[in-house]
């Protein structure tokens, strides 16, 4: 479970976030919605811990541990995952050869053993399948040449490996054509667990046709201005989000 | 001939203080070649026979005397192929100059592993003398504190068709030197020569330093030539990337290094020496998380 409470973060001189509050139970799915400039990309490297984003008050906790406290790959370890809105290239490392590496880290720092190159050979190729990425792409230099689309399956494919406790997912419609987007979707659908939360943070409505929310949240000018079921993301691709920022 | 070593207003020798590296020294009076000829004493002779394959191995380490200077001069005849390897992993002053002249279809390979020494100056002089000659130079160098490495080399080519592949990267932590210094030169009637040279060099840390000299000068019309060089740090969002999917900070900068480095190491190298050169590596990058 996830609880955010009062959550400030300045980045540079501008205050960003400003009091942001927001809980995620075990399996549940909640979306982010908001306008350009709310702080949603904010959120996801401050829950991250991208240098730069840290907290100046509040507290963020991820089954009852301080997430605050820890470095980016602690946070890791401890379940946190953030498909990133744009993923990095990671020049000269196969994709294969890194998701081992992320694995047994977290593993290790867990405490529990590595696993075996022929097992988990079996597990990221069947995955793949599952998200259509073709065996001779995890050859390849982790997302170096890969199209935004395919960037965001191989983001998925991580998720699917690593497991997480709780899985963020920032924008990743964005640059998705409509079958890719049911491809991610099946895969954020297949990870849903009761022993798992998941945020969804979102501009657009369309994702959320896919992956049906528990509760929406709506991000306004750093705070959640109004939560609701999933019919609110619906009324918000109708109406938008003017009247919430007349009110900001 | 002048007996002082060259200091760093000698434009060769700018990043490489020869006179300060050696107080008091000089240079042999009434020899002749180059800096590193004079020191060495006189060169050694290798040859590769028409079509022969050759390898030669050489390695600068901490043992022998505090100056270690060697000279060589090669020949590839035609069709044949030398391959030269340097491993080069320590010791006080270490100064190397090969010569070859590389004969009609001809290939001379080599690659240099270097980490460095108080002052370490590998230096290679290639003249492309026969049509359809094939240069490969490649480097990879890996200096901590207190160590310098400069590799410094001329590639002429003297005739058409030649080819020269050049790739040098480089990796320095704090107080550590790497120097590239590498010249093309085309001569107008060298035709359709292909050559490309890269260097690429990270800073690892602050006070980590790569001085790079790329030169290319072509007097051909009807050649491709493309150079790159790049000094600068490792990708803080591509390593915030990697531990945001649980990667420990060295472990993610020794997976970035190692992969930027690799790319350096020909393929083309004998199973046992890739697999030390690998070793090497994974060692030094290792000694510094």
């Amino acid at each position: 479970m996830l609880e955010i409470e009062n959550l400030h973060v300045t980045v540079g001189e501008a205050p960003i976030l400003k009091g942001l509050s927001l809980a995620v139970p075990d399996g549940e799915v909640h979306a982010l919605m908001g306008p350009n400039g709310a702080g949603k990309s904010t959120l996801s490297y401050a829950l991250t811990g991208r240098e730069g984003y840290e907290a100046a008050q509040g507290s963020v906790r991820l089954d009852g541990a301080d997430l605050l406290a820890m470095a980016p790959e602690a946070r890791a370890a401890h379940g946190l995952f953030l498909s990133f809105q744009y993923p990095l290239e990671i020049p000269g490392v196969p994709t294969m050869t890194f998701l081992k590496a992320a694995l047994n880290a977290q593993r290790k720092a867990r405490g529990e053993p590595e696993v075996a190159a022929g097992p988990f050979l079996q597990l990221v190729r069947a995955k793949a399948e599952q998200l259509r990425i073709a065996p001779d792409m995890l050859k390849r230099p982790l997302n170096v040449g890969f199209s935004g689309g395919e960037k965001k399956r191989m983001e998925i494919l991580q998720m699917l490996v690593l497991e997480p406790r709780l899985a963020i997912l920032d924008e990743t419609d964005s640059g998705l054509d409509i079958d890719a987007l049911r491809i991610v979707a099946d895969g954020v659908n297949a990870l849903r667990s009761p022993s798992r939360a998941m945020l969804v943070i979102t501009h657009y409505q369309r994702l959320l046709d896919y992956i049906r929310p528990d509760r929406v949240h709506v991000l306004v000018d750093g705070r959640i201005v109004e939560s609701g079921g999933a019919d609110l993301a619906l009324r918000l691709e109708g109406e938008g989000y003017d009247r919430y920022l007349r009110v900001a | 001939m002048s007996t002082a070593l060259p200091n760093r207003r000698v434009e060769a020798w700018k990043y490489s203080d020869l006179a300060a590296a050696l107080p008091g020294r000089t240079l042999p009076a009434d020899t002749h070649g180059s800096v590193i000829e004079r020191l060495a004493g006189g060169s050694a002779v290798v040859e590769a026979a028409p079509g022969a394959v050759e390898t030669v191995l050489e390695r600068f380490g901490e043992e022998g005397a505090s100056l270690d200077a060697r000279a060589t001069t090669a020949i590839v005849h035609e069709g044949a192929t030398l391959d030269r390897i340097v491993i080069q992993t320590g010791g006080d002053v270490r100064l190397s100059h090969w010569r070859v002249e590389v004969r009609a279809g001809g290939r001379f390979r080599q690659f240099i592993y270097a980490e460095g020494a108080r002052l370490a100056r590998l230096e290679t002089d290639v003249v492309v003398a026969g049509a359809g000659a094939a240069v490969e130079l490649r480097g990879a160098y890996l200096v901590a504190e207190g160590r310098h490495a400069d590799l410094t080399s001329v590639v002429h080519h003297r005739e058409a068709g030649g080819a020269t592949h050049q790739l040098v990267k480089g990796v320095a932590r704090a107080g550590g030197r790497g120097v590239f210094q590498g010249k093309i030169l085309v001569a107008a009637h060298a035709q359709k020569t292909d050559a490309r040279q890269n260097h690429h060099a990270l800073l690892l840390e602050d006070g980590a330093e790569a001085f790079a000299k790329p030169e290319l000068e072509i007097h051909a019309d009807d050649v491709a030539c493309a150079h790159g060089n790049t000094v600068g740090g490792l990708d803080d969002m591509a390593l915030f990337y990697m531990r945001s999917r649980g990667l420990p900070d060295g472990e993610a900068r020794a997976l970035l290094v190692a992969a930027f480095l690799s790319e350096a190491v020909p393929e083309s190298l004998a199973a046992d020496v890739r697999d030390e050169i690998l070793g090497r590596m994974h060692a030094w990058l290792e000694a510094g998380q």
